[in-house]
């Protein structure tokens, strides 16, 4: 029996994808992630009665909408999913069965970050499609509608990877990592994005707008002190600190000793 | 005998709080009791046995290899953990299947081993329940079969006794001595010595972090039946029956209560005042509410062996 690593990490993603669409956690994010699609159906909704402005939903979507996603959901997700990782190993003194079994822990790792990761990105990207539809209803057969679409879905699995990595590195490193990644992203994203200079560029939802393809001045809530980030440096700013936060989180995983008990 | 554990100088705390202190053990084949009162130190040994702490000072080896990261050797040991934790949205075959698997098993070859796990500890027809739903003791039972589906060559049991019921218990006792008599390394943990003497004679007691006898346990039960023992009787007529016990060559005194209800009796022949106790009971028909006996447990017999 020599069981490669891929094998080892195949195995515990598809355990703990299935196993994790069970948890109540998920079931609550499956909620939460429907609200921004209800809001849009209302908004269409009330477009399509005469109550509102023509085009009041796609106003509706590129102001409110970017920032409960990009600025709210998915950093929320990724913390939950990622800094859960480790944690709920420790939590429910289960990470004796992964770490007894013939299994290099970075493949118990990545294996459960990848599972973490779909299920997020799952949530994400079908509340974003459904919300995309409805707020383009009405452009739904131009091609820079599907375009835009692509690049929204496209920023939001890079901002969810990226997050999700730091959560996960954050998790494997200390038990009470929520409060600090709450405090990372209510605080430190929120305010810093906002200060003059290039101290912006050490946020990641810098890098994150910086894909974004509504123009600044047309989306509310994008206001740059510097201007945007070329695309392509932004996606390789998210991939390479992404990968970097996972390189760290498995770091720590492999070295760690993890106390489960009351003595800890 | 060729060790197959090595502990030499093995420490390890928690902050301030001592979990093992310069142990230097040998464990080779066959079965070994690791006896201690409620926090000897004795999930801590079998925690850093199993890879899942470090030690702080001095060494373990299993099959001469050092055991923290090293994944490999799992392939040859079986744990079976102290905390009643499980996977709560698995059901009892998946949890054992994601382990068979991770175990190396090709798909086919891992239903066969879970399914004989399963069966082993019986919970083949619970199988497809969430674990959850399971009891305490079908809990411990799971983690049993998580620790042996592989068959490995070192089995390390923590308390696996603990909330199984008396049937299963007595099969699952079964069990280990079937595991020892084929040669392979057992150590099991306990804080009950009744239930460590059925299963071997060769037993290490562990106390306040540092391994305070090792050997037969017969040389132990010796020294502790040869200890006064202590036995509470509370009943409505106290003063008629310690009349009927003073005359007895094995009753040493006997103190009443300030309850009028209770006396204390001490005794060093333990069984013959058992037996004598019953037998007055029979004849005379004295009501007795309860019978206990503060020195029977391990702590007590820790303090007296500590204090020879």
């Amino acid at each position: 029996m020599n069981m490669k690593k891929q094998n080892a990490m195949r195995i515990i993603f598809a355990s703990f994808f299935k196993s994790g669409f069970k948890a109540k956690r998920t079931r609550a994010f499956i909620l939460l992630s429907l609200i921004p699609v209800v809001l849009m159906l209302i908004m269409r909704i009330m477009e399509t009665a005469g109550s509102l402005a023509a085009n009041a939903s796609a106003d509706f979507f590129a102001k409110v909408m970017l920032i409960l996603y990009f600025q709210l959901l998915i950093p929320v997700l990724a913390l939950f999913f990622g800094s859960t990782i480790v944690n709920d190993e420790l939590d429910n003194k289960t990470l004796v069965y992964l770490t007894t079994v013939p299994v290099r822990r970075r493949s118990i790792l990545l294996g459960k970050y990848l599972a973490a990761f779909l299920q997020a990105a799952l949530l994400v990207g079908c509340g974003f499609l459904l919300s995309f539809l409805a707020a383009s209803l009405t452009r739904l057969d131009e091609a820079a509608a599907w375009e835009e679409l692509a690049v929204f879905l496209g920023t939001s699995l890079l901002a969810l990877f990226c997050y999700s990595a730091l959560f996960t590195a954050a998790g494997a490193f200390m038990k009470k990592s929520i409060l600090i990644g709450l405090f990372f992203v209510f605080g430190w994203e929120s305010v810093v994005q906002y200060f003059p200079g290039v101290t912006q560029k050490f946020t990641i939802i810098h890098w994150v707008k910086s894909l974004l393809p509504v123009p600044p001045g047309e989306g509310g809530f994008l206001i740059f002190q510097l201007q945007p980030s070329p695309a392509l440096e932004s996606v390789a700013m998210l991939l390479g600190a992404g990968l970097l936060f996972l390189f760290l989180a498995v770091f720590i995983f492999q070295r760690k000793e993890y106390i489960l008990s009351d003595n800890a | 005998m060729t060790a197959v554990l090595q502990a030499e100088k093995l420490s390890k705390w928690y902050g301030n709080i001592l979990g093992i202190s310069d142990i230097n053990l040998e464990i080779g084949s066959g079965i070994t009791g690791l006896l201690g009162p409620n926090g000897a130190g004795k999930s801590t040994f079998l925690k850093i046995a199993a890879g899942q702490l470090k030690p702080k000072i001095g060494s373990l080896t299993i099959f001469g290899e050092e055991i923290f990261g090293n994944h490999r050797l799992f392939r040859r040991i079986g744990f079976c953990p102290e905390h009643d934790s499980a996977y709560m949205e698995m059901s009892g075959w998946e949890f054992i299947m994601l382990l068979s698997r991770l175990h190396g098993f090709a798909r086919n070859r891992a239903e066969e081993i879970s399914e004989k796990a399963l069966v082993t500890v019986g919970l083949l027809e619970s199988k497809d329940r969430e674990i959850k739903g399971y009891s305490f003791g079908m809990r411990q039972r799971l983690r049993l079969a998580s620790s042996i589906l592989h068959e490995p060559e070192m089995l390390m049991l923590d308390e696996p006794l603990r909330g199984v019921d008396p049937l299963w218990r007595i099969k699952i006792m079964q069990l280990i001595k079937d595991y020892g008599k084929q040669g392979r390394t057992v150590i099991i943990s306990s804080h009950i010595l009744p239930e460590i003497e059925t299963m071997t004679s060769e037993i290490v007691l562990i106390h306040q972090g540092k391994i305070f006898a090792k050997g037969d346990i017969h040389r132990i039960r010796g020294l502790i039946d040869s200890h006064p023992h202590q036995v509470s009787i509370r009943c409505r007529e106290p003063r008629q029956l310690a009349q009927k016990l003073i005359d007895s060559d094995f009753v040493l005194s006997i103190d009443f209560g300030m309850d009028g209800h209770s006396l204390t009796v001490r005794t060093n022949q333990r069984d013959l005042f058992f037996t004598a106790l019953i037998r007055l009971i029979a004849e005379t028909g004295l009501k007795i509410d309860e019978i206990t006996s503060p020195d029977d447990n391990l702590q007590a017999v820790f303090d007296y062996l500590i204090g020879k």
